[in-house]
């Protein structure tokens, strides 16, 4: 029955056993796609006629603001699964999504911040994408601020799960509402950081290091979902055979 | 106090006797306006208290033309922006009323396991909190524009668009008050997590008042900020319902 | 080397791409770090109580 499946493949020694064997599925190709990913962004694609060789930026911009809003909606989504249907390893992925969400948020900024400022003359700009980051960055700050504030860490994932299912709801509010907000101001709304149209050469290595941060979240995510589920276990039998070395 | 005590225990038993499992003889709406009432009641024994945030308003809208300029052509252009963080502010101290008592009380626990739509008493709630302080602060926010520059004509949009800006902070607000419920010293917390949320109304907000004072008309940015205030109004009581259960456990 | 300089570039470009990889291998660090500590807790645990249910 698809409900026994479900709950089989929800529990936490399954998921801890088959996370540990995923791993490897997803960091070895993340490393070899980013690997080529960086060869092609800065060596094979060509320079741009008006930004020459700064808009190489975008190689790690683009993917690590990418990999921030992947990981915030990956968090909603099992926060939310998780509040549903009560399930400790929904709680445990979101938990595991956070920091890697915040700290690509944060990269996406900083190098945001650097491609800005030989593009427009100033290290910040408040532009849409720029401005919708760093809202995003105090959305995460804030999740991880309300679940390290509980000890009983069945409370935390609950209430931070209530906040994670506001959160997203008001996401897509919040980025119109900076968007609405951007073209009051500067005309019709810009996206100063992005290139209008990109030929093959240069959209084939985003294109790659799109995957390959994806991919690469998804092992991060692997790891860290074992040690949250680890963390969330009472009973012993399981993990005494899963831990023998 | 000894009577507020008193007084808080005898309306309280107003609403757990008023209805639940055994006697559902009055509807959710009827207890929600006992909760309302009962709020209103015991908020206003305690006036100084209401003053507060207003006090604080006034506060910060002064700091700005002290560290800024004296001068109302600087003023003027800023004047939205201004208003509408310390009314953002004022909204966030505010919300230390809305459920710390009854959460210290025991109330909040009463209303959850009176078998009566804790959504519904949690809106009475933050209905209360709304009148008590996000409608005084509507009424002080024409003359904050004033002092800040703003000419006579814009006072009847700014009042209309912090009143209804309020709502939809009121609404935010009691989301976050409710997630932090239990946590000691949740001030910082609070605000951080309340004012992202908050922005929409930040800027649909300042972008009325910008029109209403330049004259021109601000029906645009009005009514979103009343889509966002409605979409609170359906949404926002759900969720604060859910985390005060949560944090009550 | 043309390549280091960028166009010119190169005190944007070099800084954003060490940044990247620097909270990359960061990320990389703290998941193994997490697991660890999880693993070594679990088993603190299970010494400590014995069998329980």
């Amino acid at each position: 029955m698809a409900w026994t499946w479900f709950h089989r493949l929800a529990s936490p020694p399954h998921i801890y056993r088959v996370a540990g064997r995923l791993t490897p599925w997803f960091a070895w190709p993340a490393a070899l796609l980013i690997v080529a990913g960086l060869i092609g962004g800065l060596v094979l694609a060509p320079p741009d006629y008006q930004q020459g060789d700064g808009y190489r930026i975008l190689y790690v911009h683009v993917p690590s603001a990418w990999l921030s809003l992947m990981a915030y909606t990956t968090l909603a989504v099992a926060a939310g699964v998780g509040l549903i249907w009560r399930m400790k390893v929904a709680h445990a992925v979101a938990a595991s999504c956070a920091p890697i969400g915040a700290s690509f948020t944060f990269a996406a900024l900083v190098t945001g911040s650097l491609w800005g400022k030989p593009m427009w003359g100033t290290y910040w700009q408040w532009d849409p994408r720029l401005t919708s980051e760093l809202i995003l960055l105090f959305l995460y700050l804030g999740y991880m601020g309300l679940r390290s504030a509980f000890d009983d860490v069945q409370r935390a994932d609950r209430v931070s799960a209530v906040l994670a299912v506001v959160g997203v709801v008001n996401v897509p509010i919040i980025h119109y509402s900076v968007i609405w907000w951007n073209s009051l101001h500067q005309g019709p709304s810009v996206m100063m950081l992005g290139k209008p149209t990109m030929p093959p050469s240069m959209l084939i290595p985003l294109l790659i290091m799109f995957v390959g941060f994806t991919l690469f979240f998804g092992a991060l995510l692997l790891v860290r979902l074992r040690g949250e589920v680890l963390g969330r276990e009472r009973t012993a039998s399981w993990i005494r055979e899963a831990l023998r070395p | 106090m000894n009577n507020s005590g008193a007084m808080r225990g005898a309306l309280r038993a107003d609403v757990a006797t008023a209805g639940g499992r055994d006697a559902p003889a009055l509807s959710s709406l009827a207890v929600a306006r006992l909760v309302l009432a009962r709020d209103l009641k015991l908020a206003l024994r305690k006036r100084s208290q209401l003053v507060q945030p207003l006090a604080f308003f006034a506060i910060v809208t002064t700091l700005f033309p002290l560290g800024i300029s004296p001068e109302l052509s600087v003023l003027k252009p800023i004047a939205p922006g201004v208003l509408w963080a310390a009314a953002l502010l004022s909204s966030l101290l505010a919300l230390e009323m809305l459920f710390r008592e009854d959460a210290q009380d025991g109330t909040l626990e009463q209303y959850a396991v009176s078998g009566r739509s804790l959504t519904w008493l949690l809106a009475a709630k933050t209905a209360a909190h709304w009148l008590l302080t996000g409608v005084p602060l509507a009424l002080m926010a024409p003359l904050a524009g004033i002092a800040l520059g703003a000419p006579g004509a814009a006072l009847p949009g700014i009042l209309a668009s912090v009143a209804v800006g309020t709502v939809a902070l009121s609404l935010i607000g009691s989301i976050g008050a409710a997630l932090t419920l239990g946590i000691r010293r949740s001030g910082a917390l609070l605000s951080l997590l309340t004012l992202p949320l908050d922005i929409p109304v930040l800027i649909f907000g300042a972008r009325a008042t910008e029109l209403a004072i330049r004259g021109e008309a601000y029906g645009v940015p009005l009514q979103l900020l009343g889509a966002i205030a409605v979409l609170g109004l359906t949404l926002a009581p759900l969720a604060a319902a859910a985390a005060v259960r949560i944090n009550l456990e | 080397m043309a390549f280091l300089d960028m166009g010119g570039y190169w005190a944007y470009v070099w800084p954003a791409y060490a940044v990247t990889l620097v909270v990359m291998a960061l990320n990389i660090i703290w998941a193994r770090q997490l697991l660890k500590r999880s693993r070594k807790e679990a088993l603190r645990r299970l010494s400590i109580g014995g069998n329980q249910t």
